[in-house]
């Protein structure tokens, strides 16, 4: 009787577009952390280690919640696009405050702001370590490495099943059926089930290989989802091996790729890969910028290409596993990491940057510019390969460029004011913003993120929950935000005005003057 | 047509581009000329500069001659316009080759070439910055150099082109193009229905402020040598000094007051100043790039009031620091006021918060229409507007939003231009920076160089601060290249780009033409 009472209670109400949104939200990150928390108390269990009540007791708990949410919520007829996008950027607030929650739980020495910042640098797949992993349990570890791992998906969902179908962009995804194809994106739902499909198998692929090495199984499943996510957080040292560095070197290369091209890979369908102009760029770049590497680092040999070829290609994939000057670096070197980490992968992976397909596109609108000076009535079209960038397209790399600069300054002003020198602050919100670490000097060496001061920390927060949404979305969704809170303010006041109004006619009519 | 008609065959060769640049090398020989009566009697030089002079008149009027101007279609007037700056800035190096004004001991031949060309092209694109040091002082110059030096910067400023369309009747149609090609901003208000007109009035007003400019110079305390040159570079919101510390040399508040305010006049539009004398009437405030421009300026010597505060400097010191840096890098002029390395104006030990402002003002720079460079006021303006568009029509997909600047709606094809400039500036900036580090140049000193050459500032953060030379802080390679950006910047951008379209369709109809008699 109840159920039945329930269901029709459920029939009768129809639920807002917002209102489901946030639900959805609420369930996903709650879902998602919870999961993580309770797989993370079992790899702990089985370490012997101290954290395994906290984790599984936190994780069931809102594994539950999320359930009874996940059952209560009601999807409308239609969901506003502004509403998905604030969603997304909703949920993965709330996943990296409760990852935050549970690293606070479970490492008590830990200040409630360190927790924030580390929470938001796995989430976010930054590979900004503040040294708070490496003496925990395996179930920290594993909770590190899932975090990373969950954060890639959160990017892949963005970029391949979400943006394409809300609006720009639409034109470069896989959704033809022509000549009996297979396409990977048919349907936002198809979408995902098939990017979790290849993102899994690329993991699985990758961690085989570090097997493969000599591994230790658990350090292989947290290396393995540290490269598939571009994330390039883990707390051992097997990195330093050279076999271990050319499996991570073909993960890295892989996890940039986008999933569109793996998908192809796996369907048979490689021939026409390399038709892709944004493949090509980016098979380029992992081989003419370890050349460029090389020659301002005096690296040679098999050792000194392959410490070359490893950085670059961290950089490239903004997976960020850190790696010291092996001598002494020519000032461009530095740069070169620093810019390869802002243009980042392809466009579909889950690294983060400015993403090759843009960078494109933007060539092609300065060259479209160029042409429009000597032909200002001409029509000209931006092609990349055989299609044509839609003029939405176009706008919103524009924007998204503008809000990438603009993000950038900002938060390198936000750093200056904490009192660092420009030249770190703007490598640290370069990193920030491109979710790509670690912050080097201007010589090369790694800066230890874990001695600045908890202010600094804290400014780079933001870019990085933004550059993990690829910028435009966390815009919109601040800006929804914003927008909300003034028109709560704006009825408030105009509730108060009517009140007061009210009041003094009442005073008025009581005689009063 | 025949291609081949084209070339100097016949009676006079059909070229804007050799026509303008015939004028502007004639106008240019005329302020060597200047430099040689002062050179005269200061006594250092005049044979040099004397030399140059008659090189460059004869090229000027061998070109003049022989040229007469022929097609002026979008294509011939970039390539003048470009053409023409890069002959000049090319030529114009002469006068520090033939006194030996970079001839160091122990200097090759090849950084002397270098470093003469450098200083050129800063001057005539109103950059500021200098290959002068403490190994080569700017005060060891004789009076001539140093007046031709300024003057570079004051020709540079209002524009070379615009002179030769004041004079060169037979220009017509194209005269408005070849000041919009070169005037920096996103075009030419018509302040008169005539171009010549129009070029003419530019630069009686230009002259006029010069002359008002050097007179209050000359009361605040400056030698008349001094007030005069300063005029020239401030004016063109350019910063040469005839000191090594710049206007930090007078120490004097009443020199920086007067410095400040010419940069300012100079950074605003010079059709507003041209409104404002003719109506009599101060409607700056009307002007909606001219409030966003003040207000930049405002906030800025704010931010960086409270941030030099912060770090015990004393309040006056630090408002006169503020103010003064503030303007000089917002207007793009590039004079410092540090009496030396270490003290109070030396931004380059400022902390990164003040730093950071002055950087974004390099980008910023003045207003459309007068001598600063930069992105200019109205672009950023209308750009934040675009992406604040773009923003809203995802929360209302079906609304129709227009971009305006104050009331006035501005074109969606004005809005993509400028989109497109910015993107093209974004690419040069990260391309330059790329390069520049590549010559062995830091971060900081590379992306600063490259801003403070694309927008004609002078200054930079990073090794080459108010009070160190460019020939110190880059290596000579870096400082071919941050030339050619200042060139690039000076001519924002597309005629720089756009100028080897038109030999190139040249060449490519010659060889048609050849083809087509050989078949």
């Amino acid at each position: 009787m109840w159920s039945g009472k329930r269901s029709e209670f459920r029939r009768s109400v129809l639920w807002p577009s917002w209102a489901a949104a946030v639900v959805w939200a609420v369930s996903v990150a709650l879902g998602a952390a919870g999961l993580l928390a309770i797989a993370s108390g079992v790899v702990d269990l089985l370490g012997a280690g101290d954290h395994t009540v906290p984790l599984l007791v936190c994780g069931s708990a809102t594994g539950l919640l999320a359930s009874v949410l996940a059952v209560w919520v009601r999807s409308p007829e239609r969901i506003q696009h502004l509403h998905v996008l604030s969603a997304v950027t909703g949920c993965l607030i709330l996943f990296i405050l409760l990852i935050a929650g549970f690293l606070g739980l479970t490492e008590p020495s830990m200040t409630l702001a360190d927790a924030l910042f580390q929470a938001t640098a796995m989430a976010t797949t930054t590979a900004l370590d503040i040294g708070a992993i490496d003496t925990t349990g395996h179930g920290v570890r594993f909770l590190a490495g899932g975090a990373q791992w969950l954060g890639g998906i959160g990017a892949l969902l963005m970029a391949v099943a979400i943006l394409p179908f809300l609006g720009a962009g639409g034109e470069f995804a896989d959704r033809s059926r022509r000549g009996g194809r297979r396409p990977m994106t048919p349907n936002p739902a198809a979408a995902v089930r098939n990017l979790c499909a290849v993102h899994g198998l690329a993991t699985a692929v990758t961690l085989v290989g570090f097997l493969i090495v000599g591994v230790d199984p658990l350090d292989a499943v947290l290396l393995a989802m540290a490269t598939a996510s571009t994330g390039g957080l883990f707390s051992g040292s097997d990195l330093e091996s050279a076999a271990v560095q050319w499996v991570a070197i073909a993960g890295m290369i892989i996890a940039g790729s986008s999933l569109v091209v793996l998908w192809r890979l796996g369907l048979g369908r490689s021939r026409s890969l390399l038709r892709s102009s944004e493949l090509r760029a980016y098979l380029g770049l992992l081989v003419v910028a370890p050349a460029a590497f090389l020659l301002w680092t005096d690296g040679s040999g098999v050792d000194g290409i392959r410490r070359a070829v490893f950085t670059v290609t961290a950089a490239v994939t903004t997976t960020g596993f850190p790696m010291g000057p092996g001598g002494t670096w020519a000032p461009a070197a530095p740069v070169l990491l620093l810019v390869l980490a802002s243009i980042g992968p392809m466009t579909g992976s889950t690294g983060g940057g400015f993403q090759i397909l843009r960078h494109q596109l933007l060539a092609r609108v300065a060259v479209r510019e160029l042409l429009r000076q000597l032909h200002p009535r001409a029509i000209i079209t931006a092609r990349l390969g055989r299609r044509t960038a839609a003029e939405d397209t176009l706008t919103q790399v524009v924007v998204t460029q503008f809000l990438f600069v603009s993000v950038i300054f900002g938060t390198v002003g936000a750093m200056a004011i904490t009192g660092f020198d420009l030249a770190t602050a703007l490598a640290a919100a370069v990193h920030a913003i491109s979710t790509a670490g670690p912050i080097r000097s201007l010589d090369g060496s790694l800066v230890d993120v874990g001695s600045w001061p908890t202010s600094a920390r804290l400014a780079l927060i933001p870019a990085m929950v933004i550059g993990r949404l690829s910028v435009y979305p966390a815009i919109v969704a601040l800006g929804a935000g914003a927008a909300l809170i003034r028109q709560r303010l704006r009825l408030k006041r105009r509730a108060e005005v009517a009140v007061s109004r009210g009041s003094v006619n009442g005073l008025v009519d009581r005689g009063n003057p | 047509m025949n291609p081949l008609s084209q070339f100097p065959f016949g009676n006079r060769w059909k070229s804007t581009t050799a026509s303008v640049l015939g004028m502007a090398l004639l106008f240019v020989a005329v302020g060597m000329t200047m430099a040689t009566l002062v050179a005269l009697v200061d006594g250092a030089d005049a044979l040099a500069l004397a030399t140059a002079s008659g090189i460059t008149a004869l090229i000027g009027a061998g070109l003049f001659h022989v040229a007469t101007p022929g097609p002026q279609n979008i294509t011939a007037i970039f390539s003048a316009v470009g053409t023409t700056w890069v002959t000049t800035s090319v030529l114009g190096a002469l006068p520090y080759l033939l006194a030996g004004t970079f001839a160091v001991a122990g200097q090759s031949w090849v950084v002397v070439l270098a470093d003469a060309l450098f200083e050129s092209v800063s001057g005539f694109s109103t950059s500021g910055s200098t290959v002068f040091g403490a190994h080569n002082p700017i005060e060891a110059q004789g009076a001539g150099i140093l007046l031709y030096r300024h003057l570079t910067q004051w020709a540079g400023g209002m524009g070379i082109v615009v002179l030769v369309v004041m004079v060169l009747p037979s220009l017509r149609s194209s005269g408005l193009g070849l000041i919009d090609a070169e005037a920096p901003g996103m075009g030419v208000d018509r302040l008169a229905p005539r171009i010549k007109t129009i070029a003419t009035r530019f630069w009686s007003l230009y002259l006029g402020f010069t002359v008002a400019v050097a007179a209050s110079l000359f009361v605040a305390g400056m030698g008349p040598f001094d007030a005069v040159a300063h005029a020239f570079s401030t004016a063109s919101t350019g910063g040469f000094s005839t000191k090594d510390a710049s206007i930090g040399h007078w120490d004097s508040i009443a020199i920086e007051v007067v410095v400040v305010l010419a940069m300012i006049i100079g950074g605003a539009s010079f059709a507003l100043h041209n409104n404002a004398l003719r109506q009599r009437k101060f409607g700056y405030f009307r002007d909606p790039e001219f409030r966003t421009y003040a207000a930049v300026l405002g906030a800025a010597v704010g931010l960086v009031v409270v941030f030099l505060v912060g770090d015990q400097m004393g309040v006056v010191r630090a408002f006169r620091s503020a103010v003064f840096n503030v303007v000089t890098f917002g207007t793009s002029s590039g004079f410092s006021n540090a009496t030396g390395a270490g003290t109070a104006g030396d931004f380059a030990l400022w902390a990164a918060g003040p730093q950071l402002v002055l950087l974004l003002l390099m980008v910023f720079g003045g207003c459309t229409g007068s001598t600063s460079g930069g992105v200019k006021v109205i672009r950023l303006r209308v750009g934040m507007a675009y992406a604040y568009r773009t923003l809203l029509s995802l929360r209302q997909p079906r609304a129709l939003f227009t971009v305006r600047l104050g009331s006035t709606p501005i074109s969606e094809s004005m809005v993509e231009r400028i989109a497109g400039f910015m993107v093209v500036y974004g690419l040069l900036v990260v391309g330059g920076t790329i390069v520049i580090a590549a010559l062995g140049v830091d971060l900081v000193s590379a992306f600063g160089g490259v801003i403070s050459a694309l927008g004609n500032t002078g200054l930079t953060l990073g090794e080459a601060g108010p009070t160190a030379s460019y020939a110190d802080a880059y290596p000579t390679t870096a400082r071919m290249v941050l030339a050619v950006l200042m060139l690039v910047g000076r001519l924002e951008i597309f005629p720089m780009l756009l100028m080897l379209v038109a030999p190139y369709r040249s060449f490519a109809g010659v060889a048609r033409g050849i083809r087509t008699q050989l078949r």
